[in-house]
């Protein structure tokens, strides 16, 4: 039986993911309210340890979002959290957590509308597993 | 392997720094036990056999002021070179004795099986303990069936001939790996729950790590960040250990020491070989490999991340 609400932690950087969050709102696209937002100056700043322990305090789901690579206000930021996050994305399994309730993605400052759409995807498949 | 080649290599080494790391005799329980040689005499006690299964390594931060010699393994001086990429030791500090290595016994697993304290003698292909005897490869080191560092990666100084060792003999395939392999995802949450449900906390995964150097910074620990309260309790020795785990990437040798010094036998290794494979086939890097590598999660490489996926 899935759960009907889930909560998703999303880690967004400040300059990308959040203010396209930010746009999705105002522009009132639909999306559900299983996200809550954090607001980070940069994906780089994500600790793995940080999704670990947002599983460990009961999330269902964690979801890093940041500017596309290339486009880091801090011009690497990104880059290395690639590397790290995927490391962490593949030791899930081992650690007895679904892959699928983990992501992480690229959303710029102007794709509010795929905001939306990650939200809205990443909702549903996390809604699978839980 | 002679002693003929160790201590005259031990000796030779003493002559430019203040200590070496090698190993003795325990005359109790007549096993390997790690010693430290200040003089030549002291140096005549050295022994390199079979059950010398410590990785010496982990002394190197905490001698950071003195010359040192240590006497390595193949595994070990993964360890080293490890630590020298990470910029805990300097090169120039250090002077390796790399010793062929026939491969290690699983001395704590011997014991249970057949005895503590039993005398450990390695002999033609088999492990005689007082009266019975079992083939070496049952009872060798997880690590030492999949070695691939025969050869160790520095070496200053060989005892032997380090480069003319028999090969590793095939991994045991009944063992818990496999079993964890099998598991589903939930089994392996229930899993890590039960085994962390024994820990006591004592942090010797993180004494016995040589790659563990933060010392008196150490995450597991600390109150800021808190990433974990200090309750014995599965929940948070599972996160202790995902502290630990997590900032092992990349660092890694796989030298077993944290499960070896685990003293309720968690198989912690389970998560670290996973995450060496993991590092391994998405940078193509093992940890202590080469001087030259850059330690991959503190890089990045725009051509080629994010193929991944």
């Amino acid at each position: 039986m899935p759960k009907t609400e889930v909560k998703i932690i999303g880690f967004l950087c400040n300059w990308c993911s959040y203010a396209g969050a930010d746009m999705a709102g105002t522009a009132r696209m639909k999306q559900p309210a299983s996200l809550r937002a954090v607001r980070l100056p940069c994906t780089g700043r994500v600790n793995p340890l940080l999704v670990l322990k947002a599983f460990r305090e009961g999330a269902d789901g964690v979801l890093v979002s940041g500017c596309h690579p290339g486009d880091c206000h801090y011009n690497e930021g990104n880059y290395y959290a690639r590397r790290r996050l995927e490391v962490l994305e593949r030791m899930l399994p081992a650690l007895g957590i679904d892959p699928a309730r983990f992501r992480y993605t690229w959303v710029s400052a102007s794709e509010g509308a795929k905001w939306a759409d990650v939200v809205n995807e990443f909702t549903q498949q996390v809604k699978q597993v839980i | 392997m002679s002693m003929n080649d160790l201590i005259p290599a031990i000796k030779k080494v003493l002559e430019e720094v203040d200590v070496v790391l090698g190993w003795t005799r325990s005359p109790a329980a007549g096993v390997a036990v790690p010693a430290r040689f200040h003089t030549p005499d002291e140096a005549d006690g050295a022994i390199f056999d079979s059950t010398c299964i410590h990785n010496l390594a982990v002394h190197l931060p905490r001698l950071k002021n003195s010359k040192v010699g240590i006497v390595a393994k193949g595994c070990d001086a993964r360890s080293i070179v490890q630590l020298i990429v990470e910029g805990e030791v300097s090169r120039d500090r250090i002077r390796v004795i790399g010793v062929p290595c026939p491969g290690v016994i699983d001395v704590k697993r011997a014991w249970r099986c057949y005895g503590f304290g039993k005398k450990i003698e390695d002999a033609g292909g088999r492990v005689h303990m007082e009266g019975r005897s079992v083939p070496r490869e049952e009872i060798l080191l997880h690590k030492c069936h999949q070695c691939r560092d025969q050869e160790p990666v520095i070496v200053d100084l060989a005892a032997g001939d380090v480069t003319s060792m028999t090969p590793p003999p095939p991994p045991d395939k009944s063992g818990i790996r496999e079993r964890f392999a099998a598991m589903s995802i939930t089994e392996r949450r229930e899993f890590w729950r039960e085994q962390f449900s024994r820990c006591i906390r004592c942090y010797a995964c993180r004494e016995a790590c040589p790659l563990c150097f933060c010392r008196d910074v150490c995450s597991m620990q600390t109150r800021e960040p808190h990433w974990t309260g200090g309750q014995v309790n599965a929940i948070e020795s599972e996160m202790a250990q995902q502290v630990r785990i997590s900032h092992m990437a990349g660092r890694c040798t796989g030298c077993e020491e944290c499960e070896r010094a685990c003293p309720v036998g968690i198989p912690l290794m389970l998560l670290l070989e996973e995450q060496n494979k993991i590092i391994e086939e998405l940078f193509a890097y093992r940890a202590g490999a080469s001087l030259e590598d850059k330690p991959p999660l503190l890089t990045y490489d725009i051509n080629r991340d994010g193929g991944w996926r």
